[in-house]
């Protein structure tokens, strides 16, 4: 069978890949079997949880994921909320509301997440009641807030300023302006960055773990500790993150390319 | 020949309902984009302004109805003095239609969203209220098979044309026109011309920023010439193209016709 030239070259980049796929795991191998590591892989599934008398018993790295997901989710919301808010505020003609803004951008971008995950839980908290999971959420929304403010005021003033001459030619107040033309016209353009703000955000929420909030990475700490499966529990936790992350850039790809078919 | 009969021609200057007076805008940068322009339109009537590019035609036009703020003078809409509130702006806007060179159609919604949007946000109306009064107005500017596509579907003219029905289905008395023409292909300038002289057949009061010669010659109540920002001659259409009185006029019309 002749090949084509791009089916050739193709072949030769496949095989490459493999190959240096093959290489690093038989590094890794090597040097676990240096290190006289005892690999438990059986014991890997078992973490996610078990039959036990024809019921399902959720283990630690499933209960962990649920946590995770709940803190993701809940601030993504927020920090959407959060980040339009501030974009509208530097936008706007308010001298008070740019300089609000502007002084929580440059705290949040300028001060380390973890030192931000310490502060709301070991000050704010304690002044507010606020529990160790509202912390998390609460940190990581101001924190990524900031970030999604950015890239939704780049999409704000992407739109040319004759979308918003023609609607307040047709006597729309700049509030309507905003809602019904700019915004939805902004916010489809920077959904591929404000996608990358939320898998960010996935990854971030493991910091929380060092505030006793059990979500995956603590609930792999935990295991590592009672087991010392070091290996296997993080390549197992890095997988999940992976998941997960994947399967959001996935989503935001699908949700992209229906807005595109629409307009 | 006048497109418009001699009884609405003299009808055409009815009631003021625009007025300006001095007005005066430098842009940053220190363009003095107006320096005293005073004007009086009356009800129905059709007043074209032409001029060199940078004569500040756009500038006069846009400060009608407030897009583009006065350092100072008195512009008023049907006796309603255009002030610094936000409810006088939203107020005038409401009475006086704008299309722009460019269109400026929201590409996100379809012709129909982007008819139905000012009637409900603005004029209050129903779904279907809007929706009818859209049907009626693309019927009018022939384009009833569009009413579900999106402006990037639509060439240039018709675009437009959606624009201008777009800005009448506020019912506005009054229509802008900011180079209206001036985007478009050559073959798509006559369909959109065609509704604008239907609109002044009815009796719309129009002022009509434009380098379409034969446009403001047939429908053209009156004529509007500027440079540097100020108004070089006014004068009825057909004594402003047979006699003009001014120098500059004479050989700014020796230039394009």
């Amino acid at each position: 069978m002749v090949l084509t030239r791009a089916a050739r070259s193709r072949a030769i980049d496949l095989a490459a890949f493999g190959l240096i796929l093959a290489g690093v795991a038989w590094l890794a191998a090597r040097g676990a079997e240096g290190l006289g590591y005892h690999w438990q892989w059986y014991a890997a599934p078992g973490y996610f949880g078990s039959w036990e008398a024809g019921s399902f018993i959720p283990g630690p790295l499933l209960r962990g994921l649920g946590v995770t997901l709940q803190i993701t989710a809940l601030s993504l919301v927020l920090c959407m909320a959060v980040g339009l808010a501030t974009a509208l505020l530097r936008l706007s003609p308010s001298w008070a509301g740019r300089a609000l803004a502007r002084c929580y951008l440059e705290t949040i971008r300028n001060t380390p997440l973890l030192i931000q995950i310490f502060f709301t839980y070991f000050v704010l908290a304690p002044l507010t009641g606020l529990t160790a999971f509202g912390s998390a959420v609460l940190a990581l929304s101001l924190f990524e807030g900031a970030y999604a403010s950015e890239i939704i005021r780049a999409g704000i003033v992407s739109i040319p300023r004759g979308q918003w001459e023609a609607a307040a030619s047709l006597g729309l107040t700049s509030w309507q302006a905003y809602r019904t033309v700019v915004l939805p016209q902004a916010l489809r353009r920077v959904l591929p960055p404000l996608a990358g703000q939320a898998v960010s955000l996935v990854k971030d929420s493991a910091l929380v773990s060092t505030i006793a909030v059990y979500d995956l990475a603590l609930r792999g700490q935990l295991i590592v500790a009672d087991t010392f499966q070091t290996f296997e529990v993080w390549f197992t936790v890095a997988g999940v993150y992976l998941a997960l992350t994947l399967s959001l850039s996935l989503a935001a790809g699908r949700l992209e390319r229906r807005l595109k078919g629409g307009a | 020949m006048a497109f418009r009969s001699e009884e609405q021609q003299a009808a055409a200057t009815g009631p003021e309902v625009i007025r300006v007076e001095g007005l005066h805008k430098t842009f940053p940068g220190g363009v003095k984009a107006l320096d005293g322009v005073s004007l009086s339109v009356g009800r129905g009537e059709v007043v074209v302004v032409v001029g060199p590019s940078g004569s500040g035609k756009s500038t006069l036009l846009r400060c009608l109805n407030g897009l583009e703020e006065t350092d100072s003078g008195r512009v008023a809409i049907n006796g309603l003095d255009l002030d610094h509130r936000t409810a006088t702006r939203l107020a005038i806007r409401r009475q006086v239609g704008m299309v722009f060179q460019s269109f400026n159609l929201f590409p996100h919604l379809t012709v129909t969203g982007n008819m139905n949007l000012a009637q409900r946000l603005v004029r209050g109306r129903s779904a279907s209220e809007a929706t009818e009064a859209t049907q009626r107005l693309l019927a009018k500017v022939g384009l009833t098979d569009k009413a579900d596509a999106y402006p990037a579907q639509l060439s240039g003219g018709q675009q437009q044309r959606v624009a201008i029905a777009r800005a009448l289905a506020v019912e506005p008395s009054i229509m802008l026109f900011d180079e209206a023409t001036s985007a478009l292909d050559p073959e798509m300038i006559g369909e959109v011309l065609e509704v604008m002289k239907t609109l002044a057949y009815e009796g719309m009061t129009m002022v009509v920023v434009t380098h379409e010669m034969g446009f403001a010659r047939e429908v053209g109540d009156r004529v509007l010439f500027m440079e540097n920002g100020r108004v070089v001659e006014e004068a009825a259409t057909d004594e402003f193209f047979r006699s003009p009185r001014q120098e500059r006029t004479r050989q700014f019309l020796s230039q394009i016709l």
